[in-house]
C-alpha cells in the first residue's frame, strides 16, 4: 500500500512539472503562430486603433515571459482565460464538454481491452495453426483502418442502412439532460432513469465501438507475443508437470504474467484513443472536448485550444498515473517493502 | 404479386430483426407538430447582440425578434417596428414600435428596449458585435412608450436594412440588467416565436412555442436543431430519418438523395456572392492583367463542375433579383480577350504574368477546388498564379494588414441583398472588407455612403457595379447556393437569402 501511495506522490509530482512544460510549449507555440487573437476577438470591421487598445487590453504587447507568467497564475485559480469565439469562460466550456468525452474514451477503451484481451486469447490459442495466419491478416485488417473510417462505416451500416442505432448527439429528443455530474451515464443511474440510460448508452455504441474497435487489434497482437513469450518460462512447464489443466495454466499462470506488458500498453493507447475522439466527436456531433478543440481550432480561438491542449494533457497523465499504480498491484516484483 | 427483396432489405430484415430485439425499435418518426433539423454549426452564445455569425441568425429569429424583417423576396417589412423614416440628409431615423409585444418573461416590450439594445449596452462596454455595426448610432431619443429617434454621426443610408440584418435583435432592458449578460445567456429571453428550452453545447437546441407571441403562430410546437457539423453526417442523418431537414449537404449528395422516394432534394441560388478580391498594386496594377484574368475564367464551367449548374454566373458583385443587379450586362468569358489584354501589359502564354492567389480549404462548397481550376484557365492565357491556402479566421486579419495576395478567393454573404453591403463594403477603400484600395472607385464608394435617398443611392450603385467590373476592381465569379433536404411532406418558405425558417414549417 505504502509502495502505492508513494508512486501516486511521485506521478504527482512529475506530472506537475510535465504539466508546466507542456504548458509553457503550447503557451509559446500558440503565441508564434501567425494569429492576432486581438483581432479575432473584433468583428471583422474593427478599426486598428481598436484592435491595438484590445491587444493591450489583452496583455498581447508585453514580453512572452510575462504573459505566461500572468496566464499561469490566473490557472491557479482556475481562470483559463475568455474564449474568442464564444466569448464565455473558458473553464466552463472545458467543464461542460470533457466529461462526455472522458465517458466516450473510457467506454472505447473497455471495448478495446475486450476485444482486444479475447482477440488475443484467440490469436495465442489458434498459433501454429492453419487459423493463424487468418487470424493474422484479420488483426492487421482491423489495425490498418482509421477510427474515423469505422466511425463513417457504422453510420453507414447500423445507422442509414438498419436504422438499427442512433448517431447524433447523446440523448434522443424528448430526454431532458439531466446535469449532476456532467457523466451522462452516471446522472441517468444516479435518476434511476433506466430508460434513459439505455437511450444514452446506444448513443455512445457507434462511436466508442469505432475508436475501440481501431485500438483493439495493437492489444491483440501484444497479448499474444506476450502469453507466447510466457509460455517459454520454466513455471509453465512445471505447472504441466505438476499436471494443472492447460485452462488453468492460461488463466491462473500466463495470463497474470503476460497480462502486465498488455496494460502498460492500454495506458499508452488511452492517450492514443483520447486524441482520437477529435474526428469521431465531430462525425457522431457527440459534444465532447473533441467537438469544441475542432472548433476552436476553425475559429482560431487560442485561450480554448491552450485549455483543451492541458486537458489531454492532465486526462492522459492521469490514466498513467492509474495505470502504474494497477501494475504494481499486479506485479508483487514492484511492491517495496 | 411477387415480392422483390434486394440485399439491401434482406441485410435489412436479417440484421435489423436481431438487432431490433436486442437494442429496441428506434421512434425515429416526428409528431406532426414538430420537426427535428439537422443543422452544421451551432450558436456562438444566446446573447444575439454578440457575434455576427450568418448561420446563426436562422436560429436566433425563433427566440428573437428583429426590428425589421424580410420576406422572401427580400424586401424590408415590418415586424417590432412598424414605421420608419430615414431622414433626407441620413442623420436621423424615426421609428415607431407595436404596443403588444412581449418578452418570454412576460416583460412588455417598450421603446426603453430598443435603446438599451442599440445604443445603451453598447455604450456600457458589452462585448457585443452590434457596438461596430451600429458604431454611427449617437443617441436614442425615446419620446413615448413606442416611439423612438435613432441619432447618428454620419448620414445611415442603410439603417433600416441593418435593422433586419446580422445581430440586430431585441433584448429585453430591464431582464438582462437584472441578470447580468452571463446569466442572460444562460437562459435567454427574446419576443420570438419560439423559447428556449434545452440547449447542449454543439449538440442539441430544442426550441417550443411561445404560445402568447404577439404575431402570427407558427404551426409546430416543438423544433429540435440537431447540430451536425459533418456533411456525411448529415446526409446519413436525413437518409436515416433522425433528422426531418437539412441544409449544406454537398452538392452532388442532392443529386443522390432527390431519387430518394420520401426525400425532397433542392439547390437553391442564395443571396452569397463567390467573387474574386483584387488588389490595385503588385502584379494587378495593370488594368489589363486584371482583365484578363476575368476574360479568362469560365464560370459557367465552374457551376457545372461544382454546384451541379445551379450557381448563377455573375458579372457584376450582386444576385439576380437584388436593387443593383444588372441583367443585362454580361463580362464576356473568352481566352482571345484574356490574351489581347495580356499582350497590351506585354505577357503571354510564353512570357506570364506572375501573381499571387490565396483561397480557403473548407469555407465554402468546393472553394479549393475552384481556386484550382481558375489557376488553370489563367495558365492557358498566360497568367501564373501561385496559389496558397488561408485559414478564414485569417482572411481579415491578413486585408487588414494590406498582406492579401493580387487575387483572393472569398465568399460574401449579404442577406439583404442591399448594394451597399455587396459593391460598398467589398469596394471602400476605408473597410476592411475590401481587398481594393484604389481611390478611382474607392472615391465613387465613399460617395454613396453619403446619400440617404433609397433610389438615387440604388441608382448609384447600378452604375458603380458596371464600372467596378469594367476597371477589373473586382471579379465576380458565381451566385452561392444552399443546399436543402427534407422530408417530401416538410413543408417551408424559400428566402432568397437563404434563410430556412423552422417557424415556417409545416407537415402536409
Amino acid at each position: 500500500m505504502t509502495s502505492i501511495l508513494s508512486l501516486i506522490a511521485r506521478r504527482i509530482f512529475v506530472s506537475v512539472a510535465i504539466l508546466v512544460i507542456v504548458s509553457a510549449l503550447l503557451f509559446c507555440i500558440l503565441r508564434r503562430l501567425p494569429v492576432d487573437p486581438a483581432a479575432m476577438s473584433l468583428p471583422p470591421n474593427a478599426t486598428l486603433a481598436e484592435i491595438e487598445a484590445k491587444r493591450h487590453e489583452m496583455g498581447l504587447d508585453l514580453p512572452l515571459f510575462r504573459q505566461y507568467l500572468i496566464w499561469l497564475g490566473q490557472v491557479a485559480y482556475g481562470d483559463l482565460g475568455i474564449s474568442i469565439h464564444f466569448r464565455r469562460g473558458v473553464a466552463g466550456l472545458i467543464t461542460s464538454t470533457l466529461p462526455a468525452t472522458i465517458e466516450l474514451a473510457v467506454l472505447a477503451m473497455l471495448i478495446a481491452g475486450a476485444l482486444g484481451i479475447a482477440g488475443g486469447l484467440f490469436m495465442f490459442h489458434v498459433r501454429g495453426t492453419a487459423r493463424e495466419a487468418v487470424a493474422d491478416a484479420g488483426s492487421i485488417a482491423l489495425l490498418s483502418l482509421p477510427e474515423f473510417l469505422w466511425g463513417l462505416f457504422f453510420i453507414l451500416l447500423f445507422g442509414v442502412a438498419l436504422e438499427l442505432l442512433p448517431f447524433t448527439g447523446r440523448l434522443s429528443s424528448g430526454f431532458e439532460r439531466p446535469v449532476i455530474t456532467g457523466f451522462l451515464l452516471l446522472d441517468t443511474l444516479l435518476m434511476r432513469r433506466l430508460d434513459m440510460f439505455w437511450d444514452a448508452l446506444k448513443h455512445m455504441i457507434l462511436p466508442s465501438l469505432a475508436l475501440g474497435l481501431a485500438f483493439s487489434p495493437t492489444i491483440m497482437r501484444v497479448l499474444r507475443s506476450s502469453l507466447i513469450d510466457v509460455y517459454q518460462e520454466d513455471y509453465i512447464h512445471q505447472a504441466r508437470l505438476r499436471g494443472l489443466s492447460e485452462r488453468r495454466i492460461l488463466v491462473h499462470h500466463a495470463l497474470k504474467n503476460a497480462i502486465l506488458p498488455t496494460l502498460s500498453l492500454m495506458g499508452v493507447q488511452f492517450g492514443f484513443l483520447f486524441g482520437g475522439t477529435l474526428l469521431i466527436e465531430v462525425i457522431y456531433s457527440y459534444p465532447g472536448l473533441g467537438n469544441l478543440m475542432v472548433d476552436a481550432v476553425r475559429n482560431a480561438d487560442l485561450p480554448i485550444i491552450q485549455a483543451v491542449g492541458l486537458a489531454y494533457c492532465v486526462v492522459v497523465l492521469a490514466i498513467n498515473t492509474v495505470v502504474d499504480a494497477l501494475y504494481v498491484v499486479l506485479n508483487p516484483k514492484l511492491r517495496v517493502t | 404479386m411477387s415480392v422483390t427483396i434486394d440485399r439491401r432489405t434482406a441485410l435489412k430484415l436479417g440484421l435489423g430483426t436481431a438487432g431490433s430485439t436486442f437494442l429496441g425499435d428506434l421512434a425515429f418518426a416526428q409528431a406532426k407538430d414538430a420537426v427535428t433539423i439537422g443543422w452544421p454549426s451551432d450558436v456562438p452564445s444566446w446573447d444575439p447582440n454578440q457575434r455576427f455569425t450568418p448561420d446563426a441568425q436562422p436560429i436566433f429569429k425563433l427566440v428573437f425578434d428583429q426590428p425589421l424583417d424580410q420576406n422572401e423576396k427580400l424586401d424590408l417589412i415590418p415586424k417590432l417596428i412598424t414605421k420608419w423614416e430615414l431622414a433626407a440628409d441620413g442623420l436621423s431615423m424615426t421609428v415607431e414600435l407595436r404596443d403588444d409585444v412581449t418578452f418570454h418573461n412576460g416583460d412588455k416590450m417598450t421603446a426603453e428596449d430598443f435603446r438599451y439594445t442599440f445604443f445603451e449596452r453598447i455604450k456600457a462596454g458589452h462585448k457585443v458585435d452590434t457596438a461596430n455595426s451600429w458604431r454611427k448610432v449617437t443617441d436614442i431619443e425615446v419620446t413615448s412608450p413606442t416611439k423612438a429617434v435613432m441619432k447618428f454621426n454620419s448620414p445611415a443610408p442603410t439603417a433600416p436594412q441593418w435593422l433586419a440584418f446580422l445581430g440586430s435583435f431585441m433584448v429585453p432592458k430591464a431582464y438582462m440588467e437584472k441578470v447580468g449578460v452571463e446569466p442572460f445567456r444562460e437562459k435567454p429571453v427574446g419576443t420570438g416565436p419560439y423559447k428556449l428550452v434545452e440547449y447542449q453545447l454543439n449538440s442539441r437546441i430544442v426550441l417550443e412555442r411561445n404560445d402568447s407571441y404577439w404575431g402570427p403562430k407558427p404551426k409546430l410546437k416543438r423544433i429540435t436543431f440537431d447540430i451536425v457539423k459533418d456533411p456525411s453526417a448529415r446526409v446519413a442523418a436525413i437518409q436515416s430519418g433522425q433528422v426531418d431537414l437539412t441544409i449544406n449537404v454537398p452538392v452532388r449528395e442532392v443529386e443522390r438523395l432527390k431519387r430518394e422516394p420520401t426525400l425532397a432534394a433542392e439547390i437553391n441560388p442564395i443571396t452569397r456572392v463567390i467573387l474574386l478580391q483584387v488588389r490595385n498594386d503588385l502584379g494587378f496594377e495593370d488594368a489589363n492583367v486584371r482583365l484578363a484574368a476575368h476574360h479568362a475564367i469560365d464560370k459557367a464551367a465552374l457551376s457545372k463542375a461544382f454546384y451541379g449548374g445551379a450557381a448563377v454566373p455573375l458579372s457584376v458583385v450582386a444576385t439576380p433579383g437584388t436593387a443593383a443587379y444588372l441583367p443585362d450586362f454580361k463580362f464576356e468569358y473568352s481566352p482571345d480577350m484574356a490574351k489581347a489584354a495580356l499582350a497590351k501589359a506585354g505577357f503571354s502564354p510564353e512570357k506570364p504574368a506572375k501573381i499571387k492567389f490565396a483561397a480557403t480549404n473548407g469555407h465554402f462548397p468546393s472553394d479549393y477546388d475552384i481556386a484550382r481550376a481558375i489557376q488553370q484557365m489563367w495558365q492557358k492565357v498566360g497568367i501564373e498564379a501561385e496559389l496558397e491556402t488561408i485559414e478564414y479566421a485569417k482572411y481579415f486579419e491578413l486585408n487588414r494588414g494590406a498582406k492579401l495576395p493580387e487575387a483572393t478567393l472569398y465568399s460574401w454573404d449579404n442577406a439583404t441583398g442591399d448594394p451597399e453591403i455587396f459593391t460598398g463594403y467589398l469596394l471602400s477603400p476605408k473597410m476592411p472588407f475590401s481587398a481594393w484600395k484604389g481611390m478611382d472607385v474607392g472615391q465613387k464608394v465613399l460617395d454613396l455612403f453619403e446619400i440617404a435617398d433609397y433610389n438615387k443611392r440604388i441608382e448609384g450603385y447600378r452604375a458603380l457595379n458596371k464600372i467596378a467590373v469594367e476597371a477589373g476592381a473586382t471579379i465576380p465569379l458565381l451566385q452561392s447556393v444552399v443546399t436543402v433536404v427534407r422530408k417530401k411532406t416538410l413543408n417551408y418558405a424559400k428566402y432568397e437569402n437563404g434563410w430556412v425558417l423552422a417557424s415556417s414549417m409545416d407537415w402536409s
